[in-house]
């Protein structure tokens, strides 16, 4: 049996709105949210003051204002959320070099190998949680375990401003009570397919034949399977490769027609290739994502042979996946583009590649 | 409308026609192929708004009249019947429907009125110059295999046609490229070719016709502007819309100081790379050409079947070296290759190769290279 791993997620509290309370001591004690007031934004963290009337994150705004009328909306300073998270690598980069950063402000740390003498995964976490305080006046919870899972699992548990460790002991049992839905990799949709199976929660899914599973949900099946047992050997990646880039717009008013569709897929798509020029990447595989009005989304995609090399090229794509959407009945509300199959993914850069003439 | 005709002949032009038809239409009378009859003959003709073929056959018209009735039934109806049968058709003036009769059978399809039919006008079309049967047929089959089926790049997916001149001597030109392969065939320049407008005939036409040209010794007559483009059998006229775009400079891309020659017996360096490629991937299709004085080695390996080498003797007389090809693309362009030896002319294990018949210069094939 392999050694034990010791994985700590941190996840900072509310950290959005916990650097705009920092930063203006005139917000500090009050429910505010950080994103637009407009009809169509939706928020983007809540302070854990609004969150006591049921404000939460991607909540309409307007749904938002309703639930608590003192609501405080502010607007989103990213480049100081992204200042913020660059200290936090520095921190965590004292204690571990294996750092897989999730988000701006939520990171796996695999402290397996004691590199500060500190005895104990959980002293190394505490270590940790007051150093983030110490450094950037905001608070972090953490959790403490042997894989991703479970890790991620833990610092939920005691939010905010805590540290919970799940032990080896602990973990199946843990699980087992776990309604599927709050397992990672389980969304609504795979909720709704398990919970037709009679699969309620992490106890229905250690039940369940992993056979069932595979032939269900394939490759994420036994995932599934192994994740019930409390068992997860995913490892902490450091700079993980970047798999897609996108964009995606929310629009002021729903569009009906292809042609206010097309027009309004324009500003993404340019940033979209902005962000491929600037960062020296393409891909061969564009998606769509559509939202209705009625919040019921779509995605289609379509993958080239070759990386998409202009932004003709993209639009010409984008416009092969549009066009059979219409005529369409209900409105759309938002409209995205993601690129994936980057550079040096797949065969195309291997040995066996096929080379391209310079036409 | 009422006429008879015979199974056979009917059958045969036919099954040209309703291959123009798509199987999904939202304008429902793209489905029908309209049948008209007078003087002696039948007139069968269909279209998708791109293409547009019409084919005459003999038949005893006893009614003349004009109908349109579902394509690919039709089609069935008369494939199914027997050998050597008469087939009857007869249009009831007042509920409109076709009646179809032969032997013992009955069927009635429901038609539609030929006013409603797309009429697919070619316009003025200021070129006109005859090919013969072969030479059409070889401009195609050189060419074709080539034809990029990527909708991002629809320019490449169809053949360029194009007059241009060759060691000074004018000729036309046919090129498809899908951007890992490329195909340049050309014959002399026909009269009334001169200064024509440079067009890219789309993949379903070329089909079409090519099925056409199978049963026609005949003279093809080819007339086109930068828009349409129709060629006129004795009995069957194809207009096709062209591929609105810019084919690119391939010229560039046709490598002219490659020195490492190899010439290799045609037949059995093809049967060699089909053995070899047994083993490959079905995905990369990768085969290795080692070449050395004197011959060449093919091999193949494959994480999940093995491995596979041939050697073979080849006239080479430059340095060693490896280069990587897929095995598709090499027999797709032996296969054209009728003449017995065929030349490489390669420059390096990452840079386009030059293939010819040795005995032949009307065509030339560049063949990008594989890492393996």
């Amino acid at each position: 049996m392999p050694e034990r791993r010791k994985i700590i997620h941190i996840d900072m509290d509310a950290f959005y709105a916990a650097v705009e309370q920092r930063d203006n001591a005139d917000l500090r004690g009050k429910p505010i949210a950080v994103g637009w007031s407009g009809p169509r934004s939706v928020v983007a963290t809540a302070s854990y003051e609004a969150r006591r009337f049921g404000v939460h994150s991607a909540l309409p705004s307007v749904t938002a204002a309703r639930k608590c009328p003192e609501l405080i909306f502010v607007p989103p300073r990213f480049e100081v959320y992204r200042a913020v998270s660059r200290q936090l690598r520095q921190i965590f980069a004292a204690y571990t070099p294996l750092i897989e950063p999730l988000s701006l402000d939520e990171a796996y740390l695999d402290v397996s190998e004691d590199l500060r003498g500190l005895g104990s995964a959980t002293r190394t976490a505490e270590a940790i949680r007051a150093e983030i305080r110490r450094e950037t006046g905001l608070t972090a919870s953490a959790g403490v375990s042997y894989n991703k899972f479970l890790a991620k699992l833990a610092s939920d548990a005691r939010k905010p401003d805590g540290l919970f460790v799940i032990t080896p002991a602990m973990g199946p049992e843990l699980v087992a009570d776990l309604p599927v839905g709050k397992v990672h990799g389980i969304g609504p949709a795979t909720t709704a397919r398990l919970n037709r199976l009679g699969i309620h929660t992490g106890g229905d899914l250690r039940a369940a034949p992993l056979a069932l599973l595979v032939r269900e949900f394939g490759k994420a099946g036994q995932f599934y399977h192994q994740i019930a047992q409390g068992i997860d050997e995913r490892p902490v990646q450091p700079d993980r490769a970047r798999k897609s880039i996108g964009a995606e717009n929310t629009f002021a008013a729903d569009l009906y027609s292809q042609d206010a569709a097309l027009q309004a897929l324009q500003p993404i798509l340019a940033k979209l290739w902005r962000h491929c020029q600037g960062g020296g990447v393409s891909g061969r595989t564009l998606t769509l994502k559509v939202k209705y009005a009625d919040f019921q989304q779509i995605t289609r995609s379509h993958t080239a042979p070759r990386p998409l090399a202009s932004a003709g090229e993209m639009e010409q794509v984008m416009g092969l996946l549009l066009a059979p959407l219409f005529p369409s009945a209900k409105g759309i509300r938002l409209l995205g583009l993601t690129l994936s199959s980057l550079d040096g993914e797949g065969d195309e850069a291997g040995p066996g590649g096929q080379l391209e003439l310079a036409l | 409308m009422k006429l008879t005709i015979e199974r056979a002949a009917l059958l045969k032009s036919l099954s040209h026609v309703q291959s123009v038809v798509e199987r999904r239409n939202t304008i429902p009378i793209l489905s029908n192929v309209k049948i008209e009859g007078r003087d002696g003959q039948v007139a069968l003709n269909a279209t998708d708004m791109d293409l547009d073929i019409v084919e005459a056959v003999g038949a005893d018209v006893i009614r003349p009249g004009a109908t349109t009735a579902p394509a690919h039934t039709f089609y069935e109806i008369v494939r199914k019947l027997p050998d050597g049968s008469q087939v009857e058709l007869e249009q009831d003036a007042e509920s409109g429907l076709l009646t179809l009769r032969s032997g013992r059978s009955k069927f009635t399809l429901q038609a539609l009125p030929v006013d409603g039919y797309p009429v697919m006008s070619g316009g003025e079309l200021p070129y006109s110059f005859t090919l013969s049967a072969e030479e059409l047929k070889g401009l195609i089959d050189r060419t074709r295999f080539a034809i990029s089926s990527e909708e991002t790049r629809y320019y490449l997916n169809g053949i360029y046609l194009h007059a241009a001149t060759s060691g000074g001597v004018p000729v036309l030109r046919a090129v498809a490229t899908d951007g890992h392969r490329l195909a340049r065939v050309e014959v002399p320049l026909p009269e009334g070719a001169a200064g024509m407008t440079g067009v890219i005939v789309p993949r379903k036409t070329v089909n079409e016709l090519r099925k056409l040209i199978e049963e026609a010794a005949q003279d093809v007559v080819v007339s086109l502007s930068d828009s349409k483009i129709r060629f006129a059998f004795d009995n069957a006229v194809l207009t096709s819309k062209l591929i609105d775009g810019t084919f690119p400079d391939y010229e560039r891309v046709i490598p002219e100081n490659n020195d490492k020659i190899l010439e290799v017996d045609c037949k059995s360096f093809a049967q060699a790379v089909d053995r070899v490629s047994a083993i490959s991937t079905e995905k990369s299709r990768a085969i290795k050409l080692a070449v050395y004085g004197g011959g060449l080695t093919l091999s193949a390996s494959s994480p999940e079947s093995g491995s596979a080498t041939e050697e073979l003797e080849a006239a080479y007389g430059a340095e060693a070296m490896e280069i990587g090809f897929n095995s598709r693309y090499l027999m797709d362009i032996l296969a054209q290759i009728e003449g017995d030896a065929a030349r490489f002319a390669m420059a390096d294990a990452a840079s386009p190769t030059v293939v010819r018949e040795v005995a032949d210069s009307s065509a030339v094939y560049v063949l990008m290279p594989m890492r393996v």
